[in-house]
Formats: C-alpha cells, sequence, structure tokens
C-alpha cells in the first residue's frame, strides 16, 4: 500500500490536498542512496580550492571580529560574509551528490575546525564564557595542587567530572604549553572525533554515506553545536565520547561474537569515562542505549535480537550511578531545579496563562540583531520542513530490508516488526527537536531546551537527511532539487551559529553579559588582586567579576555571603538591614569587589549576580553600590574609577 | 617480538619512549609537543584497539576509534597518578609509555592483521601548495586576531591603592596607569588624621607602576589611614583609597 494505492473520490479538493500532503510527508522513497553506490574518487583539486576558499573566509572573519573590538560598523558585514563564505562552499560540495565518501568526511572535518577557529578568535588568547572559566578554575588547581577532587565553590558538581580538565592538564604537563593553548588543541581534537564519530554512526545505520554527511550538517544546526559543545567545558568532551559509543555500537552489530564481545569491551571503556565526565552526557548514553535496548526486546521477527545491546545499556546505567554513589554527588540538587523550573514555565505557557515577569523586565530581555533573529528562524522552519519530510521515510528506512514500501512499511513498524532500532529510536528522538524550541521561547525554559538540543538532534540530523535524499532529492537530482537542499543545509548550519549566542562578534563591554562583559580592565583588575593581596583571598563580588578574581586573581570565591544570604541581597539593597550587617558581620568573606559600571544598564542576560535573584529590569541603584563607603571598619583597599574593592575583615565579629 | 605485521606497534613503543626521554630530559615546548601529543592522543588508542582486537572497516573509523581509546587512557591515567600521588609530567609520561607498551606487548601476543596507511589519492603539488597557504593564512589571521585583542581598551583607567600589610606596621600605597598618556599626580597619606607622606608631581606613564611603602608606628588601638590622589593640572580629587591598620 502506498500512498498513491489509497482511494479518493475524485474531484474532492479537501481530499486531493490531502492526498498531496501525504505524499509529502509519507514513507515513499525515492531511491537517493543509488547515487551512493559506485565508489567515486576523492576530488583534490576541489578540496585544495575549498581549503583556500575557508582561509579567506577565516580571514574575513577576525576582521570582523577585529572591526567589532573597535566598534566599526563593517564588523557584521565581514563576520558574516566571512562565514557564509566558510559555510556555504562546504555545504555545498559536502551535500552534493555523488561526491566521494572520503571527500565528503575531509570537508565536514575541515567545516568543523573552521567553525572552531571562529568561535576560538572571539577570545584568541585566554578563557571568557562564563562555564569555560570554571573549568579552567579547576584545571590551575588541579596544575597547582598536583591533586584531583578539590573543591569548587562555584561549580560543585564539577570536582566530581574532572575528566576534561585532567586530560587538558596531562598535554600541558606533557607539552609545556600553556593551559590555554593546550586546551584549545584537545577541543580541535575533539570537534574532530566528534565529526568523524557521528557520520559514522548515520553511515553504519543506514549504509549511506551521503545520509551520514548531511545528517552531520543538520546537526550542525543544534544551538549548542557553535559554541556550546566546542567550550572548555565537560560537555564538550562528554559528547564525543557519546557519540564514540553510539558509533561503535552501531558498527558492531552485525560483527561475529567474539569481535561484538571485543566492541562490547571498548564501549564499556567509554561509558566508563563519560560517566567521570559528564552528567548530562552520560544520561544521553543511558538513554540511548535504554531506548535501543528496549526496542529490541520489543521488536518482531527480523534478525535475531542484540542481546549483548542489553549489556551497554546495563553499564551506560549503572556506571554513571556508581560514580555519582562514590563521590557521594547531589546531582539532584544541581540539576533538579533547572528541570523543574524550565518544564513550570513551559506549562505555563502552554496553559496560556500571561507572564509573570513585569513588562520592563521583558523590555530588557536579551535580543539580537533582526538578521540573526531571521537566520535562526529560518533554519528552524528549515529543519521543520526536513523533518517533516523525513520522520516516515526515516521511520520506513528501519524496515528497509523487508521489501515494503509506502505506508505498509510504517505499519511494520506499528506491529513492532522492523530490522533496524536504532533508526527507530533516532526518528523518534527528532521529536525532541520541537519540544526544545518550546523550552528555548522562555527565559526560564531555555537551559533546559538548549541541553535537550544536544540529544535531539541525533534524530534530526537522521531524519532532515533522509528527507532530502529520498524527498527533495531522489537519484539524479536537477534544477531546483540539486540546488535547494544544500542551500537549506547551510542556511541550517547558519542557524546554529546565530542561535548560539547573543552576538558571537566581540564589542565593546556590556553589562552582567557574561562574555561581552569580560574586557582588559576587569581582567586587570583580577590579576591586580592576585599581584598585591596574594592569592586565595576570600572574596564576593558580581557574577562576571567573580568568575576573573576565581580564574585571573585565583581568588577564593564565594558564591554566598553566608549562609543563605546571597550576594544579591548585600549588593542591590540601596541600606544594609540589621541582618545583612549581622551577616556580613560574620561572613567568611573578606573582600567585596564592587563594579560601579553595573549601575549604567540593566543586566543584559537579566541578572548581575545570580539567576535567581528579583529581575527589575532596571539597573541597580548607584548608591546600593556605594552603601560600603559609610561603614565603620570597611576600607576601600583599591579604586580604579570604576572597580573598587572593599577590606571587611574590620566589622568582622570573630569568637 | 614484534613481527613484520607488527610493525606499527613497534613504532608506537619508540615513539613512546622517546616521549618520556624528552619530558625527563628537556624543556623543549616545540620538541615534547611534537613527541607527546600523538602519543596521548592517538597512538595509546591505536595500540589499545589493537590490544583488544578492534577491527576498524575504514582508516576514518580506526582513527576516530583510536582517539576515543586515548581519551579513556588519559581520563584512566588522571584517576590511577592521583591515587598514586604522581600528577606531574613525568608521571603522565610514564603513564603513556606503560599505556602503550603494554598495549603493544598483549597486542603483538594476540597475532592479528597487518595495519597499514592507505594510499594518498591522486595529489599534485599544487593541491599541497593551496593547503599549506591556507594553513599560513589562517594562522597570520590568528596573528592578527590575538593582536586586536591586545589592543583593545575600551576603558582609560587609573589603580589606585592602600593596602595594610599584616602585622598593621606598614602601609603599601601604589598607582598604575592604564590612561593612554602619561599622568601627573600629587598624592598624600593621612593616618587618623594626620600627615603621614606626601608625594609632589608623581609622573606615571601607561601601564607603568609607582609604589612606596610606607613604615608606620605601632600603636595598640586600630586606626584608619586614607590615601588621596590629586591631578595638579585641575587640583581634582581623583581617587581615594583607605586601610584600617589593626592594633596590636
Amino acid at each position: 500500500m502506498t500512498s498513491g494505492d489509497i482511494t479518493w473520490a475524485a474531484g474532492s479538493p479537501v481530499r486531493n490536498g490531502i492526498r498531496q500532503v501525504l505524499a509529502v510527508i509519507g514513507p515513499d522513497r525515492r531511491d537517493g542512496m543509488m547515487a551512493d553506490t559506485l565508489p567515486r574518487p576523492a576530488n583534490p583539486g576541489a578540496v585544495a580550492i575549498l581549503f583556500l576558499t575557508v582561509a579567506m573566509a577565516l580571514l574575513l572573519v577576525v576582521l570582523g571580529q577585529g572591526a567589532g573590538r573597535r566598534g566599526e560598523a563593517p564588523a557584521s558585514l565581514l563576520f558574516w560574509a566571512g562565514m557564509a563564505l566558510a559555510v556555504v562552499p562546504l555545504g555545498f560540495r559536502i551535500s552534493w551528490p555523488q561526491v566521494a565518501r572520503g571527500e565528503r568526511l575531509l570537508l565536514l572535518l575541515l567545516l568543523v575546525e573552521a567553525l572552531f577557529y571562529c568561535r576560538t578568535i572571539y577570545s584568541p588568547t585566554s578563557f571568557t564564557p562564563y562555564d569555560e572559566v570554571l573549568h579552567w578554575v579547576a584545571a590551575e588547581d588541579l596544575m597547582t595542587a598536583r591533586r584531583l577532587f578539590l573543591s569548587n565553590p562555584l561549580l560543585e558538581v564539577g570536582s566530581t567530572y574532572l575528566a576534561l580538565e585532567i586530560l587538558a592538564t596531562s598535554l600541558a604537563d606533557l607539552t609545556r604549553l600553556p593551559l590555554f593553548a593546550a586546551a584549545t588543541l584537545l577541543l580541535s581534537v575533539l570537534k574532530g572525533t566528534f565529526i568523524v564519530a557521528l557520520f559514522l554512526l548515520y553511515e553504519k545505520i543506514t549504509g549511506s554515506a551521503r545520509i551520514a554527511a548531511l545528517g552531520c550538517l543538520a546537526y550542525m544546526g543544534c544551538s549548542t553545536f557553535f559554541l556550546f559543545e566546542a567550550m572548555f567545558s565537560y560537555e564538550s568532551l562528554g559528547i564525543v565520547l557519546c557519540t564514540l559509543a553510539f558509533a561503535i555500537e552501531a558498527g558492531s552489530r552485525n560483527l561475529p561474537g567474539g569481535q561484538r564481545s571485543r566492541a562490547l569491551v571498548l564501549i564499556g571503556l567509554l561509558l566508563g569515562g563519560i560517566a567521570v565526565t559528564h552528567h548530562l552526557s552520560a544520561v544521553y548514553a543511558a538513554i540511548y542505549f535504554g531506548s535501543v535496548a528496549t526496542l529490541e526486546l520489543l521488536r518482531r521477527g527480523g534478525p535475531p535480537r542484540e542481546t549483548k545491546m542489553a549489556v551497554g545499556a546495563v553499564m551506560a546505567v549503572l556506571l554513571p550511578l556508581l560514580w555519582v554513589e562514590l563521590n557521594g554527588t547531589h546531582l539532584t540538587a544541581y540539576l533538579g531545579p533547572v528541570i523543574e523550573n524550565g518544564i513550570k514555565i513551559l506549562l505555563i505557557k502552554l496553559h496560556g496563562a500571561p507572564a509573570q515577569l513585569s513588562d520592563a523586565v521583558v523590555a530588557a530581555a536579551p535580543s539580537q540583531p533582526l538578521f540573526m533573529r531571521v537566520t535562526t528562524l529560518l533554519g528552524v522552519l528549515l529543519t521543520a520542513l526536513g523533518l517533516a519530510t523525513g520522520f516516515f521515510r526515516s521511520l520506513a528506512l528501519s524496515t528497509a530490508a523487508a521489501g515494503r514500501s509506502g505506508w505498509w512499511s510504517i505499519r511494520d513498524v506499528l506491529g513492532r516488526r522492523w530490522h533496524e532500532s536504532r533508526i527507530v529510536f533516532l526518528s523518534l528522538l527528532a521529536f525532541g527537536f520541537p519540544l526544545s524550541v518550546a523550552f528555548r521561547l522562555s527565559i526560564g525554559g531555555w537551559e533546559v531546551g538548549n541541553r535537550m538540543g544536544t540529544l535531539a538532534f541525533f534524530g534530526v540530523g537522521l531524519v532532515v537527511a533522509t528527507g532530502i535524499v529520498h524527498f527533495w532529492q531522489g537519484r539524479a537530482p536537477r534544477g531546483w532539487r540539486l540546488v535547494a537542499p544544500p542551500l537549506a543545509l547551510c542556511v541550517i548550519v547558519l542557524g546554529g551559529v546565530t542561535s548560539a549566542s547573543l552576538d558571537p562578534i566581540r564589542g565593546p563591554y556590556r553589562v552582567a553579559a557574561d562574555s561581552q562583559s569580560v574586557e582588559a580592565m576587569a581582567l586587570e583588575t583580577a590579576r591586580w588582586t592576585k599581584e598585591w593581596m596574594g592569592a586565595g583571598n576570600r572574596f564576593a563580588s558580581d557574577r562576571v567579576n567573580s568568575l576573573l578574581l576565581a580564574g585571573y586573581g585565583r581568588q577564593d570565591v564565594r558564591p554566598d555571603i553566608a549562609k543563605g544570604v546571597h550576594p544579591s541581597r548585600v549588593f542591590k539593597s540601596e541600606t544594609l538591614s540589621a541582618d545583612d550587617f549581622w551577616a556580613l558581620a560574620n561572613s567568611p568573606v573578606d573582600f567585596l569587589l564592587v563594579d560601579m559600571r553595573l549601575t549604567t544598564a540593566p543586566p543584559v542576560l537579566g541578572f548581575y549576580f545570580e539567576p535567581w535573584e528579583s529581575r527589575t529590569g532596571k539597573p541597580i541603584p548607584p548608591a546600593a553600590l556605594r552603601k560600603f563607603e559609610n561603614i565603620e571598619g570597611v576600607g576601600r583597599i583599591y579604586d580604579n574609577g570604576f572597580i573598587r574593592i572593599y577590606d571587611m575583615r574590620g566589622m568582622h565579629v570573630r569568637p | 617480538m614484534f613481527a613484520p605485521n607488527h610493525r606499527d606497534l613497534l613504532i608506537a613503543c619508540l615513539w613512546a619512549s622517546l616521549a618520556v626521554v624528552a619530558v625527563a630530559a628537556t624543556d623543549n615546548t616545540i620538541l615534547r609537543t611534537v613527541l607527546c601529543v600523538p602519543v596521548a592522543i592517538l597512538v595509546c588508542g591505536h595500540t589499545v584497539l589493537r590490544a583488544i582486537g578492534i577491527g576498524a572497516a575504514s582508516r576514518a573509523e580506526h582513527l576516530a576509534y583510536a582517539v576515543g581509546a586515548s581519551l579513556v587512557v588519559g581520563i584512566a591515567g588522571g584517576m590511577a597518578l592521583n591515587a598514586a600521588g604522581l600528577l606531574s609530567p613525568l608521571g603522565w609520561a610514564v603513564w603513556f609509555w606503560l599505556a602503550v607498551v603494554g598495549s603493544s606487548l598483549t597486542a603483538a601476543r594476540r597475532g592479528g592483521p597487518a595495519w597499514t596507511l592507505v594510499a594518498a589519492p591522486d595529489v599534485r603539488r599544487w593541491h599541497v601548495g593551496a593547503v599549506v597557504l591556507s594553513v599560513l593564512v589562517a594562522t597570520g589571521a590568528y596573528a592578527l586576531a590575538v593582536r586586536d585583542e591586545t589592543a583593545q581598551r575600551q576603558f582609560k583607567y587609573t589603580e589606585f591603592w592602600l593596602l595594610p600589610s599584616e602585622d598593621g606596621g606598614q602601609l603599601r600605597v601604589g598607582v598604575r596607569s592604564g590612561e593612554e598618556k602619561g599622568e601627573r599626580f600629587d598624592l598624600d597619606v593621612i593616618l587618623d588624621g594626620q600627615p603621614l607622606a606626601t608625594f609632589r608631581s608623581v609622573e606615571v606613564a601607561p601601564g607603568q607602576t609607582w609604589t612606596r611603602e610606607l613604615p608606620v608606628a605601632p600603636a595598640a588601638v586600630s586606626r584608619r589611614a586614607v590615601a588621596r590622589l590629586f591631578r595638579p593640572d585641575d587640583n581634582r580629587l581623583y581617587r581615594s583609597a583607605s586601610a584600617l591598620l589593626t592594633g596590636r
């Protein structure tokens, strides 16, 4: 039964419309994989020209960043022209039919490394994103103390998951490179390994290098790909180990018993690595292996059930739990509130309840330039179109060996008669994409949606690629069918870049905007503390300066003034209450760093100190930050006109 | 010990040994990078894959798996060296050497097919030249980005500080310029309302630091010191700092 077999009363426009829609979304395939069947030689000439093109693109991007730093108008034009020049020619060549497998893979590597380069030159000599500095502090602690599991007050769970720091410091130790250089080298290897592993995963389960390459391009549309998974942060390593484990498992499924057991050993090692690397990556691995194993158990007929998959699933679940148990980590306390808040806000939105935020807060919400918003939106729409045309076709791929076509293959899936459980799972996983977009529409749910996207895009990549190969292009695409899908994929990749951050171009200082708040003066102040006060003094400050103090100043930054008293309470109020006085007098914090620039604008990310502080959408009143001037026992030991450091030791009550 | 079909294992062991020697004998960053990075990121994973007996369908597959295995060996090394109290450069070099040699011996005993390099496609001179040129352009662009970052100074400022010593017997006053051009300052320090020191026409060039250490007579009670920085050109109080000297 195919969509064409369904008989409809002729002449009814509604039914014709439905028939057409079914034909578009339906599982019929146009044998697009025929183009892959003949092995083709790589074209080194094309590769060489693309290398040169990418080099020119990178130069443009650098010029754009430089113009952005100087506040010059052409920054945006230069930067985005460079990004387009890097992505479009490579995207076209990678997704073009009848290109050699090795060439696709090499160009994918080139594209990924080019994107990583573009991310790195935002700050080419130091760590600036918030999460990066947190991990950098941990790595510096490791190199200084030569011990693992040291406490990290700014990221408590971080002391349990130190694999990235271990690897980066091992390279720094072995080579004597600065930690930043060693970490950048490691990250570039991780990015390359990730894309090769993802390519192998798709290729192993679909048997098509073209689908694999297109799937990798579609994955780059994920909002976490450009920045989040390229940072010096544990997820950048975790996701690579995950993808390798998925690819090895998929590649070993048809191997004879002994070889499959050996592959299981390697999968076990990788799962062990994931367990000690990153909590969410461990969850992703558990979801993947658990779901595929469950689908294998549910499957009827076809090849024998893969019982060893269950062993992988058990390892994927048990190893992270064992690690958490061994270290006594309270993951629920760390992840629980974020997930709970995200779901709560999503439900509020779904019920159409009025926003709980004031007009001022909504007005002050971070926004991007129009061009970036349009690109993101286009990327989302094109991804959705790819999902709509690829979902049933992707599901049908899981039954391909049975020789059934059209809606019969979907009936087979519903009857649990599929051959490839991984394809079924990844196709269903693509449903996570609309959910992640829904989460990202709210400030509170953004973080959950962002993290969801990382896993959901494994499915999105497969489904979109299947849609392109089996619907949009088919066996011998010509005209718009040849050009439009690669162009759409390029827009999706660029959408991944535009959705990754508020602004990927380095510009002037902005208030409470994480990376955009890091500039030379604040760095100098943090370094001054180390040079003139020594390391390890107990400090409290706003979010960005706390980070710089911990990283560049090597100070002991406390997340709380006293137990239950967050810095926002003490810093933001115009006068100190008796309770605040008590907290400061009994606080372990000896120094407060006050950045008067916070009074010049509302926080770009919505908060100055901690995400849960009350949000008014207005700047802190200057009087609030000046109130420490006239407190007895407090000295202003440092002042550069913008940033001040107060010595609070004189008001401490010590037993 | 190493049959002809295990030459890759022999090379791996030699490379790892050279890496240990380099770490023990030289501080040369380039030499250590060239020798140690491949061992830590690829070679040890390759030998581990050979020891386990995992055959990959393609070179790309083998390389990706080898990197993954190397990462796991590195993570395990961190845990092991931490437990042994040997988290040091030489500790790391020995760890990777042990991993490479141990897995190579296992692989050699196991046997299995030879590992060969694939033949390069039909690459011409201009292809190589284009790739080298691309790398040079990208490297030059990175250097430009570093220069741009160094030159970016949005805020012009003068740092001014007054730090008491732990025992309360000394004050350290300092000025550092982050301005565009040199500045001239007058500076005075007052202790408990009494002048302690005065400095006239202190010249501070951009990037320069000026400091003085001021001895303070001991006292039984805590005292407040105030330092003030004036710009003689407009006779304006430009910065002030204060510190509490603890009593003995």
